[in-house]
């Protein structure tokens, strides 16, 4: 009775910060607040003779000792997951075995006793010379891995406050980061040196909404390396990086936006409404679909596999949300432990 | 004419001569007949006379032939007695039989000698067990006699006996061992029907085994239980007249009316003797349970009354007044159980055809048929209805878990009862062994504490969520509580669950603090429900279990401190609340999490 109860309610109070696509395509990893992770096959969910059951995980495993998993990342073989604790990597071939087990971990460097750093962004750089593993986090650094041998090769110091989300920029040679501290950092990924650039959304009065605080929660570059997007406590906003000035605002009154990026021309972005945002580059909204999540924590588009094409969406909610045709949403996936 | 005539002489004595002769002849032939005639009649005569004596011999030979054939045939039809006899197949005979008597030799090819020899032994063998039989008998008569002389001893002992007893009665009292009075209970629960007597039989039995603090009596009318079985032919009879009564309703119409809602009320009929079960604390409450077994419907019900030791608590808490009201106190003992209706399948179609309403409009006059009732008397019913045998083994089951959970529920109500008492006057009582785990400087406060409905649960937009996820149930019960510091104010619906605290409190925040704020609009809202909603075990020490209420809504009002301190704000504007406490991070994680847990060896707050 008692565990029964219990259940229900950690159903309830569950939040997915983060999902990805198989190499494959053909499956999505889910991670959430209590450190587990679930794999769903999209095969079985988006077919005509889909029902409750197939919606649910075909396997669910713990990620990690104790606390959430903020975010998880697929390379050819591995899945990788972090959050509190160590980055940890899993191989596919093994979750597929239903018999997932740790092949390497990585552990942010301790500063102090009392720190226990969370990671709140890993990003996978593939090179032809070496594969390396970009992690930013509680400890306000990103720091870059080589993923073939497992040393740290670079540490990007500079934030004063926890780095919220990373990517990459001019095919890995630079990187980008958003941050809890109001700033977006330009960083040359080859050296340790201070950041190149500093953006402030916040300072700006086209974007800066000082009710919601300052805190840039998701960052993300366009495709051709000329436009970065940014938001969080200020206004979603798109900068032009060669004048290091915002050129459009996305308007999202009352919201705060966890999640943005490009696609396909397109800017898509979630936040804490219930909602998903379809925007034009020029700021003009497209649509607005409505999602169960009542914050947005992550959105994917599976692009692998053609006819498994789907735009999924995690939240504080114990339902993935999976969109066939981009305009509304065509089922959920639940997360139930098994 | 001469010569004529002379010769007509001649000629006539030749004729005379020749006439003579002939008669002579004539004559001759005549005796000559005469004589032939006589022997052939007397040839005849011995021919005949022959044939008589053939025939004669004739008959004496066919009646000796057939004395003959009779006598084969008697012989044929003799039977011996040997052949009713059931002799024992031939294998075992030369298999058990001693040589002297089997002659195998001579018996092997010979079936006569074979059955003379089995008849032989056969008589050997039945006279061996007459024998036997004449000993068996012998013994048995002395037995029966000493049996008689026997139980002559024992009549003469029970008056004695009764004697002794009548004589120890003063000691008794005097000792207080109410061995009689165990002893009269026994007789009468005799007469208790079969469900509550094994209830009675297996409650008595877990007494005496392990919990001294559990009484258990026959009450009610013995006579009455004496005369039922009379009584239930009775009423078959009467019910037999009452179908002719209707038959001339016009006439009597009134008083077949009478005699329906007779029956009704027969159907709801109770067994006499009821059992009470007095289920008391160590702190001096008690639980009196009183169950009584419904004749028609085969059903047991429960009647409760609950004696709680300190009078005063009760009757200041305003929020909890019903909580130890006899219709609710037990509800869902066992998950899903609120007594409502009958556990018998069946009873609903007798109800009907009685022109009854639903059980459920009864149980205030009858009692509650938990399903718990059910089992302690060892009844249990399956889908279709009939209870399958009343069995002891399934009662004593149920009956240890049954009184545990009996008890937890009372002392759980009660000290339910006794933090609402104090809740009601805006203070939160921690438990003692809590206390540390959190911080001593806690600035908001208390300022109301009232009792809520389902309905008005309900009807608040933000609980929408909560209703739909089935975590809350319409027999719950439900309070609000206000917490406020400066301008801001925190509206809490606390749902308590029938079966506190094994199901802990459920708790749904909004906040007013220039917006409104919940759980749908602020994922922090939504973090702080859970710190009381899901991580509560660190709130149970296994002595407190029962104070986790007020747990709770301590963590929650320090939460609540937390949250105001670490809501980021417009810093151009004035700072209402000022950080207070000490914080590690304000932010963590990707939905920049509070810091809500306390660690209370430094003092600071940090993340989950």
């Amino acid at each position: 009775m008692q565990e029964q109860s219990l259940q229900s309610r950690q159903l309830y109070h569950m939040t997915i910060f983060t999902q990805c696509f198989s190499p494959c395509g053909k499956y999505v990893a889910a991670a959430n607040n209590y450190g587990q992770i679930a794999i769903f096959s999209l095969v079985s969910a988006l077919s005509p003779e889909a029902n409750e059951s197939s919606r649910l995980p075909i396997y669910c495993f713990k990620g990690c000792k104790e606390g959430a998993i903020y975010c998880l990342t697929s390379t050819d073989t591995f899945l990788i997951s972090a959050g509190e604790g160590d980055i940890c990597a899993w191989k596919w071939s093994d979750i597929h075995n239903k018999a997932p087990k740790i092949i390497w971990s990585l552990s942010l460097p301790k500063k102090g006793v009392f720190t226990n750093p969370e990671v709140n962004s890993i990003v996978v750089d593939k090179q032809e010379q070496a594969t390396r593993l970009l992690a930013g986090g509680g400890d306000n650094d990103i720091h870059i891995w080589n993923m073939e041998n497992g040393q740290l090769e670079n540490t990007l110091q500079g934030h004063e406050d926890y780095v919220h989300s990373i990517c990459l920029k001019n095919n890995g040679r630079e990187c980008v980061s958003a941050s809890e501290d109001g700033t977006v950092r330009i960083w040359d990924a080859r050296s340790s040196s201070e950041a190149v650039h500093i953006l402030e959304p916040h300072k700006t009065p086209m974007c800066g909404r000082p009710e919601m605080g300052k805190w840039v929660g998701c960052v993300a570059m366009d495709h051709g390396d000329d436009w970065l997007i940014c938001g969080g406590g200020p206004k979603l906003s798109t900068w032009h990086l060669r004048s290091l000035t915002p050129t459009a605002t996305f308007d999202t009154p009352g919201s705060c936006q966890n999640f943005v990026m490009y696609h396909e021309e397109n800017v898509i972005s979630g936040g804490m409404k219930p909602c998903v945002n379809h925007w034009y580059v020029n700021g003009d909204l497209k649509s607005q679909v409505p999602t169960t999540s009542s914050s947005i924590y992550n959105i994917a588009v599976n692009t692998v596999l053609d006819q498994l094409r789907v735009l999924s969406v995690v939240g504080n909610s114990c339902k993935i949300d999976v969109c066939t045709n981009f305009g509304y949403k065509a089922f959920s996936l639940k997360f139930v432990p098994s | 004419m001469r010569v004529s005539g002379k010769m007509n002489n001649a000629v006539i004595d030749e004729k005379r001569i020749q006439a003579t002769l002939q008669f002579v002849t004539l004559k001759k032939m005549n005796r000559l007949s005469h004589f032939r005639c006589r022997k052939v009649r007397e040839a005849t005569n011995e021919a005949k006379q022959r044939i008589d004596q053939y025939h004669l011999q004739l008959q004496n030979l066919l009646y000796e032939a057939m004395h003959l054939q009779k006598e084969i045939n008697k012989c044929l039809e003799f039977k011996s007695k040997d052949e009713e006899i059931e002799l024992v197949p031939v294998e075992q005979f030369y298999k058990e039989a001693p040589e002297e008597i089997s002659k195998p030799k001579i018996t092997e090819n010979d079936d006569h000698q074979l059955t003379l020899s089995r008849l032989d032994w056969e008589l050997e063998q039945r006279q061996r067990l007459s024998k036997k039989l004449k000993e068996v008998s012998c013994s048995k008569d002395e037995i029966l006699k000493e049996i008689d002389t026997k139980q002559e001893y024992l009549d003469s002992l029970q008056p004695k006996l009764n004697s002794i007893l009548e004589a120890t009665k003063p000691v008794q009292s005097y000792l207080n061992m109410p061995y009689d009075e165990t002893r009269e209970q026994h007789q009468t629960a005799l007469h208790l029907p079969h469900p509550l007597y094994v209830l009675y039989m297996q409650s008595s039995a877990y007494k005496d085994a392990c919990d001294k603090y559990l009484k258990v009596t026959i009450e009610g009318d013995i006579h009455s239980a004496k005369t039922l079985d009379m009584s239930v032919q009775e009423i078959e009879e009467d019910s037999d007249s009452d179908n002719e009564e209707q038959e001339k309703k016009t006439r009597r119409r009134k008083t077949t009316e009478d005699r329906r809602s007779d029956k009704k009320q027969r159907v709801l009929r109770k067994h006499p003797l009821t059992v009470a079960m007095e289920i008391s604390c160590k702190e001096g409450s008690k639980l009196l349970l009183t169950f009584s077994y419904l004749l028609q419907l085969e059903i047991i019900t429960v009647q409760v009354k609950v004696i709680p030791s300190c009078l005063d608590a009760v009757q200041n808490s305003i929020s909890g007044g019903d909580l130890l009201l006899p219709d609710s106190i037990l509800n869902e003992l066992y998950p899903g159980d609120h007594g409502n209706n009958t556990p018998n399948p069946a009873n609903q179609y007798e109800l009907q055809r009685m022109g009854l309403h639903e059980f459920s409009d009864y149980v205030s006059q009858v009692g509650r048929p938990y399903q718990w009732t059910q089992w302690l008397g060892g009844l249990q019913f399956l889908g279709d209805g009939n209870p399958v045998t009343v069995r002891s083994s399934f009662s004593s089951a149920y009956m240890q878990q049954t009184i545990k959970q009996l008890r937890k529920r009372l002392k759980a109500r009660l000290a339910l009862l006794h933090q609402l008492a104090t809740l009601e006057k805006n203070s939160i009582p921690v438990s003692s062994c809590l206390i540390d785990m959190f911080p001593v400087k806690v600035l908001s406060r208390l300022v109301s504490w009232k009792r809520s409905t389902y309905e008005d649960f309900r009807s608040l937009d933000y609980t929408k969520n909560i209703t739909e996820g089935d975590m809350v149930s319409e027999t719950d019960i439900f309070f609000t509580a206000v917490m406020e510091r400066g301008s801001a104010k925190l509206t809490c619906q606390v749902v308590v669950g029938a079966d506190y605290p094994t199901v802990p409190p459920l708790f749904v925040v909004s906040i007013s603090w220039q917006v409104q704020r919940n759980a749908t609009n602020d994922v922090h809202i939504k973090e702080l429900e859970e710190e009381v909603n899901v991580h509560y075990t660190e709130l149970i020490k296994p002595k407190t279990r029962d104070n986790l209420l007020s747990n709770q809504l301590q963590r929650l009002l320090m939460c609540f401190d937390v949250y105001l301190e670490t809501e980021s704000h417009d810093l151009s504007g004035p700072v209402e609340i000022p950080k207070d406490k000490v914080f590690t991070r304000v932010a963590r994680g990707p939905d920049r999490k509070k810091p809500y847990k306390y660690i209370p060896d430094l003092g600071i707050f940090t993340h989950r």
